[in-house]
């Protein structure tokens, strides 16, 4: 089929950060994978509809209904994951790809514990402050894609990126248990 | 500038997303406050700190599997989406090839079944076959219940004004007593995805029920006979009308009836 030789160069460059959006949402790595195939057949049978030349944030908001589905479906089921399980069962990355120029021993340690909490507070945020964090700090998107990915206006989008990183700010200074607002 | 409306503006600001004039205020602002600008420090640190921990790397078998989803999807377009997600194996090592072989052999015969039904859906056959059984279904169930019928009378003028703003067309009524087919009444039935007619008739101790709709071929039809379950079917085509006429009754009465209508 031709449109399949049009849309796989498209979309698979796009899987990191399907895959990654999909993990951020639902917190586990296996309902990431399974909600990353799903979008992907969604996205091919909306193939037809899509125009333009940059597929990311077309794709992404795919992603994330998908996942938005996976989630009100587990709820439903009434199966809950807590937040321990999905991180027991999350990362395969390991501790020492973070820090560079040869840190030392207790600087490594500082910098995967700090890595540490910022990921655990950012698990931790409502998924409306997660998913524009995920998108403009790890995928670098800009307010006006973050917009088309979330369906939200930018203006919307600059508040809850806003919020957001307050509430990450607050969540870390009580996960690292320093009352200091001001350190991290 | 008040810290308040600075505080507004760090994030945008950290994301180059403030107006020419905008960011020139927060600069000044942050030039001289302490505290705004320790949080846009802490702001960045987190970007900094997300940007290169907090993606999350995808498996690495994940774009082969995705790429088999699509292939599979391009060529069997009409299968649900869920049906074509490959699952990655989750049993040991040692498991890995059977598990992955079941799993072929069972994405192979979901795309058989789901071709198969997808042609039986579609082609004229199949909907034909469906035809039949849904004409079986209903006189069948006409037996099983107390009563084959919803308006019982053995008068034609009774039965057939009954049907009159139930179904869209008037069906054909007759009283044939004198012809060793006494009319018993009339009810609604649901075959081939609309509501019908069904009068039902009565030959010595067999029931007949004579289904119709209007036709969707042009012209009439033979009719013709299907047996199906001991059944006899007797299928035809008249004046715009599809009729089936369905009963446990011989083939041969079962013709003379359709002879009669």
């Amino acid at each position: 089929m031709s449109s399949l030789r049009q849309f796989e160069p498209l979309a698979l460059p796009c899987m990191e950060a399907a895959f990654n959006l999909a993990f951020w949402l639902v917190r586990s790595r296996a309902d990431a994978e399974d909600i990353v195939q799903e979008a992907y057949l969604r996205a091919f049978r909306a193939f037809d509809g899509f125009r333009g030349d940059d597929m990311r944030p077309w794709l992404l908001a795919i992603v994330r209904n998908t996942a938005y589905r996976w989630l009100s479906n587990r709820r439903r089921s009434g199966t809950v994951i807590s937040l321990e399980e999905a991180f027991a069962e999350g990362s395969g990355q390991s501790t020492d790809d973070i820090a560079s120029d040869e840190p030392t021993a207790e600087e490594r340690l500082i910098g995967a514990a700090e890595r540490d909490y910022v990921l655990r507070a950012l698990a931790e945020l409502p998924p409306a402050f997660r998913e524009v964090l995920v998108l403009r700090e790890i995928e670098g998107l800009a307010y006006r894609e973050i917009a088309e990915v979330t369906g939200a206006p930018v203006g919307t989008v600059m508040s809850r990126l806003s919020r957001g990183r307050g509430e990450l700010r607050k969540v870390l200074t009580r996960l690292m248990g320093k009352d200091e607002p001001n350190a991290m | 500038m008040q810290c308040e409306r600075a505080r507004e503006l760090l994030s945008p600001y950290l994301d180059g997303e403030l107006s020419a004039e905008e960011r020139r205020a927060a600069a000044a602002h942050l030039g001289e406050c302490r505290s705004c600008s320790a949080q846009l420090g802490d702001f960045r640190r987190v970007a900094q700190t997300l940007a290169e921990a907090g993606r999350e790397p995808a498996p690495k078998a994940l774009t082969a599997r995705v790429r088999g989803n699509l292939a599979r999807a391009a060529h069997a377009e009409p299968t649900p989406t869920t049906a074509l997600i490959s699952k990655p194996p989750r049993a040991g090592a040692s498991s890995v090839r059977r598990a992955l072989l079941r799993q072929a052999a069972v994405i192979a015969a979901a795309c058989v079944l789901s071709a198969v039904a997808t042609w039986l859906a579609t082609s004229s056959l199949g909907q034909q076959h469906r035809l039949e059984q849904d004409v079986l279904a209903a006189h069948v169930r006409s037996l099983l219940q107390d009563s084959p019928i919803q308006v019982a009378s053995s008068d034609a003028h009774t039965v057939k004004p009954w049907f009159a703003g139930r179904i869209d067309f008037s069906p054909e009524v007759k009283d044939l007593a004198s012809e060793g087919f006494p009319l018993v009444g009339g009810r609604l039935d649901y075959v081939g995805g609309r509501r019908v007619g069904a009068v039902v008739y009565k030959r010595r101790l067999h029931i007949v029920n004579v289904l119709m709709w209007p036709s969707t071929s042009a012209g009439d039809v033979a009719p013709r006979l299907i047996t199906r379950n001991g059944y006899n079917l007797l299928a035809w085509s008249r004046g715009g009308v599809d009729y089936w006429a369905a009963s446990d009754l011989n083939a041969g009465d079962l013709a003379q009836l359709q002879a009669l209508l």
